[in-house]
């Protein structure tokens, strides 16, 4: 079954692996990067990667370098890159449900070879972590999760606080009220970082695994107030109701006053796909420097 | 930023979209996350994997992203040790070249450097 190299000078870029291909029909409706071919599927024998020819003079590494440091091509590069994995799974179509999708793996972006042989090359050769991570990811689809304080909660000061120490207009009254607010600032994060780690703690009992990504800063989400919990659950399609119960109630307005909690999902399992997280033997991951 | 159409309708009606930050969250998933089969560990020169592209690729993103505020690789302890390693390395050369030029110079001018020593001494 071994891929006839083409001819033309061109790259292929692999999307996501998978044991069930999607259907013709179905990759066909779906465009992977706009300068590249149609999607098509490569058999690795029981496991199927998902790749799309695309041209060398755009996806070589200096023209890639240079075009994902341009924001709306990086965007546009992550966008197709999602589409096709999605559609690897058979989720990317207007009826298709992620539940309804085949477990897939997915790869990073720009995950590029120079043939369909060396592809399916990389494949065959981790063929027991793509087996193990396929079986993990089946019928599960992964949430993300972001808590933030409350607008007001910790960064909107409160006004003087009251007492005999409050009014005044000296200096040592106003020091004692800079540190009145200070603490009362100190309380109100503290209580939101409890809150966030309730909500955690709660997500988890519905999900058979949770990750954290780093929170995202103040500048990239636009927010006011400090992200406090920005976490990933993998969800069983099983208890996916559940969970989705325990979401809506965790992110219904004045529930918790202290935070805001905001969800996206279903998403292909992204965060879990990892096997550098998973307990494998040492031998397989020597690094070597960059 | 743009919307996301990542999102499924939920069977009960339910349904999730994305919050403000959604590109970010797209970013966040699709850059650094997912099964490298791209090899870490050998770079085949005859039929290369492109794994350098995939490296290199990522440190410009990481730059791009940064520029627009996206910095959550920076305690991602893989990253960051390959960038401490490289810098250590680096620093290792540097010191290397500095090295290679003072004894040279030193063998040059020993003579001198004793005189000076002893005149020092004095």
């Amino acid at each position: 079954m071994s891929a006839a190299e083409r001819a033309e000078p061109g790259l292929v870029c692999a999307f996501a692996v998978t044991r069930t291909p999607p259907g013709p029909t179905a990759l066909a409706s779906v465009p992977g990067h706009e300068e590249g071919g149609p999607l098509r599927v490569l058999d690795a024998g029981g496991l199927y990667v998902v790749v799309q020819d695309v041209p060398e003079t755009l996806f070589g590494e200096q023209a890639l370098a240079e075009r994902l440091n341009r924001p709306a091509d990086l965007e546009r590069c992550a966008r197709a890159h999602h589409r096709a994995v999605e559609a690897a799974a058979g989720t990317g179509g207007p009826r298709a449900g992620a539940a309804a999708g085949a477990a897939v793996v997915p790869l990073p972006m720009a995950t590029l070879y120079r043939g369909d042989r060396s592809a399916l090359r990389a494949v065959d050769e981790r063929r027991p972590v793509l087996e193990a991570l396929l079986d993990r990811l089946r019928d599960r689809t992964e949430w993300a999760v972001k808590v933030h304080a409350a607008e007001g909660s910790v960064d909107a000061a409160p006004g003087p606080p009251a007492g005999p120490e409050g009014s005044g207009s000296g200096g040592r009254a106003y020091l004692s009220r800079a540190s009145a607010r200070r603490r009362d600032r100190q309380e109100a994060h503290g209580k939101a970082r409890t809150e966030a780690e309730a909500i955690d703690a709660e997500l988890r009992r519905h999900a058979v695994a949770a990750t954290r990504h780093r929170p995202q800063s103040e500048r990239l989400t636009g927010r006011r107030t400090p992200q406090l919990l920005n976490a990933a659950y993998l969800v069983e399609n099983a208890d996916r109701d559940a969970f989705t119960r325990a979401l809506a109630a965790l992110t219904a307005e004045g529930g918790r006053p202290s935070v805001r909690a905001d969800a996206s999902g279903p998403w292909i399992p992204y965060s879990f796909a990892r096997w550098d997280e998973e307990p494998v033997p040492e031998t397989g991951r020597r690094e070597v420097p960059a | 930023m743009t919307d996301l159409d990542h999102r499924y309708a939920d069977p009960d009606g339910l349904a999730y979209g994305p919050a403000a930050g959604s590109l970010a969250d797209l970013l966040e998933r699709v850059l650094d996350k997912g099964v490298v089969i791209a090899g870490d560990i050998k770079i085949d020169l005859l039929d290369i994997e492109l794994l350098t592209i995939r490296l290199r690729l990522f440190i410009a993103s990481v730059d791009t992203a940064k520029k627009a505020g996206i910095d959550w690789w920076e305690t991602d302890p893989a990253l960051s040790s390959r960038a401490a390693r490289d810098s250590l390395a680096d620093e290792n050369a540097r010191l290397r070249a500095r090295l290679d030029a003072l004894e040279s110079s030193l063998e040059g001018d020993s003579a001198d450097a004793v005189e000076e020593t002893s005149g020092a001494a004095r």
